[in-house]
């Protein structure tokens, strides 16, 4: 479903080149969740925003389903993506924020009540986006990316800032889209978070493809942790 | 998670539109605009009653046709008030981060920006009626309570307060664009501003320059009001000054402007990436 070949980006000119991802390849499956994890600063962010069109390749390419994102005809009817920053106007209440892009994406109004109850956040829905706490940001970009029904999630560290019982809920919820038979991307860095949650992991280190497999598969030797230390020698920093 | 039993899509274009259009009445942006075109038309009606031939030096009076012209000509002079918010209603999306949000619902960059100039040529010209009634209306009022009668006949009157509309509505455009450009709502605004009321009259000091300046934006926007300092301040300093441009050239010539900025988006800061 999403297919990443030969993909590379160099960030900044020739004096201060940053070669964030190189010569990365790797297929995403649909019916299973798959980890993308690697140390801080492996690539992982510039990856899945190139995938999503919001970062242009150096080279190589990114598809979903065959097109690159810019090409699909209908973009968020078919991916649903959190990102690592928070994308909200803060004087715009949570409501009012499903609701400009429920428009954008052509989506009657009452979708809007329905991903707010999906990931939980009808409560504060009337809330201004610059009084959340980083948990409800989390939950709203997930709505975000659930205004569509997409049939791919591409999700960039969405465990950050949940409490233990948002992430048991996250797991739970993502399983379930992956039971459904729907993509699922997940970037992390919680190993021990990742390990319950996925399927098959990528790894990553510097830029480049480390590993890629079934899980079960990938640890054979060790738990996750020890096998992702190993791989990548990042350190205890994960 | 639950089907959708309706997803009838309506048509991009449409829909961008009407998401736009959403985003400027959920934050307080629209509240400012209201009060901005509400002070600046009340600034005409303050200054009316006040008088010009009571100014600090007098100027020509409400009952005289130059009197007249200035007062409406002062309101011509806040269109920087309009820009200012076509730029800050493109530069927020940066600021904020909701532009990451706003490409993946629509990745092709150059329609959101086409959507967001659409919505606010509609911003800009409700700015622009609202000015000019409350231009027009506190006029009248104060020439009654003066107990003169405006130095233009009505048709006149009219006439600069469709000019009034035309420039608010252009300068909101102008305003978005520049701020689709420059990404920073400071940096567009310090460009805009420091523009218009410095740089080209820096610009005319240059032997020449002055044979374009009804084409400088900012001798196209005395065209279209049919009111400048600048061109009084040039024609008074003995520099001879081009005719100016009729209003619906003036008008033409500043939507150039935006279209440039706009293209000049489209081909440098819209293929930015977004991180
Ligand atoms: N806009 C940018 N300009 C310059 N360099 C960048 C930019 N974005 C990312 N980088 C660099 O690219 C490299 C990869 O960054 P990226 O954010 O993709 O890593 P990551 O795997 O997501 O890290 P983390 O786990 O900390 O989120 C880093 O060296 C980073 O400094
Ligand atoms: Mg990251």
């Amino acid at each position: 479903m999403i297919r990443v070949r030969q993909l590379r980006k160099v960030f900044g000119t020739a004096s201060s080149a940053v070669t964030a991802v190189e010569d990365l390849s790797f297929d995403v499956e649909p019916g299973a969740v798959t980890g993308f994890l690697g140390p801080n600063g492996a690539g992982k962010t510039t990856t899945l925003r190139m995938i999503l069109g919001l970062v242009t390749p150096t080279a190589g390419t990114a598809t979903i389903g065959e097109r690159r994102y810019a090409d699909l005809p209908n973009p968020s009817g078919t991916v649903g993506a959190v990102l690592d920053k928070s994308a909200f106007h803060p004087g715009r209440t949570c409501r009012d924020h499903l609701r400009v892009y429920a428009r954008m994406g052509g989506y009657p109004d009452s979708r809007v009540a329905e991903v707010l109850d999906l990931v939980g956040a009808t409560s504060y829905a009337h809330r201004q986006a610059r009084g959340l706490s980083t948990g409800m940001r989390q939950r709203l970009n997930l709505a975000t990316a659930l205004l569509g029904d997409p049939r791919v999630l591409i999700l960039d560290e969405p465990s950050n800032g949940l409490d233990p019982e948002g992430i048991a809920w996250l797991r739970r919820f993502l399983r379930d889209l992956a039971e459904q038979g729907r993509t699922v991307l997940v970037s992390s860095h919680v190993l021990s978070e990742a390990e319950q949650m996925v399927d098959h992991v990528v790894i990553i280190s510097r830029g480049r493809l480390v590993t890629a497999g079934p899980l079960t598969e990938v640890t054979r030797h060790g738990t996750l942790e020890q096998t992702y230390l190993a791989l990548t020698g990042a350190g205890a920093t994960a | 998670m639950t089907t959708m039993t309706t997803m009838t899509r309506v048509t991009t274009a449409t829909a961008l539109m009407s998401a736009e259009a959403r985003r400027l009445s959920s934050t307080r942006l629209w509240l400012w605009g209201l009060l901005g075109a509400l002070a600046t038309g009340g600034l005409v009606f303050l200054l009316a009653m006040v008088g010009p031939e009571n100014f600090d030096p007098p100027m020509p009076g409400l009952a005289t046709a130059a009197g007249t012209q200035m007062l409406l000509g002062m309101a011509g002079l806040l269109a920087f008030v309009p820009a200012l918010l076509g730029t800050t209603a493109v530069t927020a999306e940066y600021r904020h981060q909701t532009i990451t949000f706003t490409y993946l619902f629509a990745p092709r960059r150059g329609t959101v920006l086409a959507a967001k100039l659409s919505v606010y040529a509609l911003a800009g010209l409700a700015y622009g009626v609202i000015v000019a009634v409350v231009a027009g209306a506190g006029l009248v009022v104060a020439a009654s309570v003066h107990g003169v009668s405006l130095g233009l006949p009505t048709s006149d009157v009219v006439g600069f307060l469709v000019r009034l509309v035309a420039m608010m509505t252009v300068y909101t455009l102008l305003g978005v664009a520049f701020g689709a450009l420059l990404r920073n709502q400071v940096t567009a605004l310090v460009v805009l501003g420091g523009y218009f009321y410095m740089g080209e009259t820096l610009l005319l000091l240059i032997p020449g320059v002055n044979a374009v300046y009804p084409f400088l934006p900012g001798g196209a926007s005395a065209g279209l009001t049919g009111f400048t300092y600048v061109a009084q301040a040039v024609s008074q300093s003995g520099i001879s000054t081009p005719h100016l441009l009729s209003a619906p050239l003036g008008a033409l010539v500043l939507l150039g402007y935006v279209a440039v900025a706009a293209v000049l988006a489209f081909g440098t800061s819209l293929r930015r990436d977004v991180t």
